[in-house]
């Protein structure tokens, strides 16, 4: 009983080997990689200053590519919540054995490998691909459509390779809202489409928040996919970190437009989190 | 027997994840690590070099595929400690950067038995040259009826929307440019006249591939019929039942040297010695220079036989005449094309 007692008010020492493990693994290495991009020249000869910063914002391509990263994401995302969203209310109206299996094929996209999966679509879209077989079979065009190496294949593909990211949460909150509020609204006379509105989507509403950031930073930051499918002639920000980290071996810039990613997808992150809050507020508060 | 406490528990934890974090060779006594590319380099030095080395010297060696300009960051990291493999392999704009930034080893040719029997421009005095790369024309002979014979063959309107070339991150994407820089009369000081013809190439562009693997797909998938190519990769895909051909362009095939580097502070020197020294032995070039690798030797002891005496240099002054470029101004605008390529090709 003594003993137990003086265990209570310690379990937070439970969460110290993932805490170490992150300061060493993640802190550690952010901090570093924020104090490169301080560095003013490529050689990194310790001379510091906001060069690499003046050199991103200086030239317009930079910015360009900034907001066409951040556009897909919304592009991709905004389908994601439109075809997801269905597919989650499906998956909590279903019997139980049905429901699983719609969770295992949801889930599926995770499981293989995103190499693999990213080639698989490249088939799937190209010149002779399975879809131009179809459009020109079906006499809907008669040259084959360029699929790959286009945005529209980009968002194709990160629609269905983050779909899971923006189910999943759906699911877990659209189950736990009380089936009863939906009857109690149909009772008192709101149609099927008023009491969604009314009832359901807001209430769903910190899982559509939470689908959104998941899907939505999973999307700006999809180097193998946007690049794989993409090709050279869209350029989007990792791409750009990786050239000029790797081919360019200018690791000072690579850094500071890391960061300037960063802070623009924390931004967007923390816009939807203080529109939850402002949500949940006005819901429960 | 299973009787579990936490402190077992704790034990075998910090057992696990310190043995993942021991600095490599702790365990293997006689184990090379050696970089290598992707595709066609790494299929051919597994199934030669690997085995000869290792029959010859009793030792094992790890071989890694990786860019050559993924090794100098990987070397770069790892400055002042451990680096993470012994040997290199690298292009020439890349074995210019490593050696400027002090990453390699002078190599040492009273190691190298084998160092003597290459041809002198070969005997580089940071790494022997281990082969030439030179590129062409790759095309779809189902597609492309007539033959093409030269760069300009690229800007035909037949061809719009069907030719492959690859960005600047490949060697290949970046000679590409310099030859075409070339032939509208520029230097490696000025590349507009480059970027002026690439923009009139934009219409017939199907694809840009982002990397030097990406751009082999092409091929196999039908995505591009006609494009710029290595020739020792097209000739691997042709082998392999995929239907393509590859041609020397009439002015000039543009070339490099590959070289094999030992990495300063290498871990197992001697081992390294030993390995490069098999790479440039006649036993393992004559078998390399085989289909499907068809490997151009830099060891003047192997005579050119093949496709390499058939499509490349019957001769070691065929050789001669390749056009090779000034890889040192190269290195150093290398940024700014970089980005100027982003700009000029972006949809």
């Amino acid at each position: 009983m003594a003993g137990a007692a003086i265990r209570q008010g310690r379990e937070w020492r439970l969460a110290l080997p993932l805490t170490a493990f992150f300061l060493a693994f993640f802190v550690a290495p952010l901090c570093l990689l924020i104090s490169i991009s301080f560095q003013a020249e490529s050689s990194m000869n310790g001379v510091l200053g906001l060069n690499q910063y003046a050199a991103f914002i200086g030239d317009r391509l930079n910015l360009e590519v900034l907001s066409d990263t951040l556009l897909l994401g919304v592009k991709a995302t905004v389908l994601c919540l439109v075809f997801g969203y269905p597919l989650a209310w499906l998956i909590t109206r279903v019997s139980a054995r049905l429901q699983s299996l719609l969770i295992f094929l949801v889930i599926l996209p995770i499981v293989t490998s995103v190499v693999v999966r990213t080639f698989a679509w490249i088939v799937i879209l190209g010149r002779r691909g399975i879809v131009n077989d179809v459009i020109m079979a079906l006499g809907l065009s008669s040259t084959p459509l360029r699929l790959l190496f286009s945005e529209t294949g980009v968002i194709i593909v990160l629609t269905q390779v983050q779909m899971p990211l923006m189910v999943l949460p759906l699911v877990t909150v659209l189950q736990r809202i009380d089936p009863n509020l939906a009857s109690a609204s149909q009772a008192l006379g709101a149609g099927a489409w008023r009491t969604f509105f009314k009832i359901t989507l807001p209430l769903s509403m910190p899982g559509i928040i939470a689908g959104t950031i998941l899907t939505y930073t999973a999307c700006v930051t999809a180097f193998v996919t946007q690049s794989l499918i993409g090709g050279s002639r869209l350029l989007y920000m990792p791409m750009l970190i990786f050239q000029q980290a790797m081919d360019l071996q200018n690791w000072p810039f690579a850094a500071a437009v890391s960061v300037l990613f960063m802070i623009s997808v924390l931004v967007i992150v923390g816009l939807l989190v203080a529109l939850s809050r402002s949500r949940a507020a006005k819901l429960y508060g | 027997m299973f009787d579990l406490t936490r402190r077992h528990l704790l034990a075998a934890t910090a057992a696990a994840a310190g043995a993942s974090l021991l600095p490599r060779g702790a365990f293997a006594a006689d184990e090379l690590v050696a970089a290598t590319f992707g595709g066609t380099w790494a299929n051919v030095q597994k199934q030669v070099l690997a085995p000869y080395f290792t029959k010859k010297t009793g030792a094992s060696v790890v071989q890694s595929p990786m860019l050559a300009t993924e090794q100098i960051a990987k070397l770069t990291a790892a400055k002042g400690g451990q680096p993470p493999f012994d040997v290199a392999m690298l292009d020439e704009g890349p074995n210019l950067a490593a050696i400027d930034a002090g990453l390699v080893e002078k190599y040492d040719p009273a190691k190298s038995p084998n160092f003597a029997s290459l041809s002198p421009h070969f005997q580089t005095e940071y790494g022997p040259a281990i082969t030439m790369q030179a590129i062409g024309i790759a095309y779809n002979p189902k597609t492309v009826k007539t033959p093409p014979t030269s760069w300009a063959d690229l800007w035909k309107p037949e061809y719009k929307g069907r030719v492959g070339i690859t960005s600047l991150a490949s060697t290949l994407g970046l000679a590409f440019l310099l030859d075409i820089n070339r032939l509208e009369g520029g230097t490696e000081a000025s590349m507009e006249p480059a970027f002026k013809k690439l923009k009139t190439l934009l219409p017939n562009l199907a694809a840009v591939s982002a990397n030097f693997g990406a751009h082999g797909a092409l091929f196999q998938q039908g995505e591009v019929d006609i494009g710029v190519q290595n020739f020792n990769f097209a000739e691997e895909l042709k082998a392999k039942g995929v239907p393509i051909e590859f041609v020397r362009v009439s002015t000039g095939t543009p070339a490099w040297k590959t070289t094999m580097h030992i990495v300063k502070g290498a871990l197992k020197p001697e081992l390294a010695y030993a390995y490069i020294d098999s790479q440039l032995s006649a036993d393992v070039q004559s078998a390399m220079q085989k289909s499907p690798w068809n490997v151009i030797p830099t060891n003047s002891k192997v005579a050119y036989e093949g496709l390499v005496a058939s499509k490349i240099a019957k001769s070691p002054a065929d050789l001669d005449k390749m056009v090779f470029f000034d890889w040192k101004k190269v290195n150093q605008g290398r940024a700014e094309w970089t980005q100027q390529f982003n700009r000029e090709i972006r949809v």
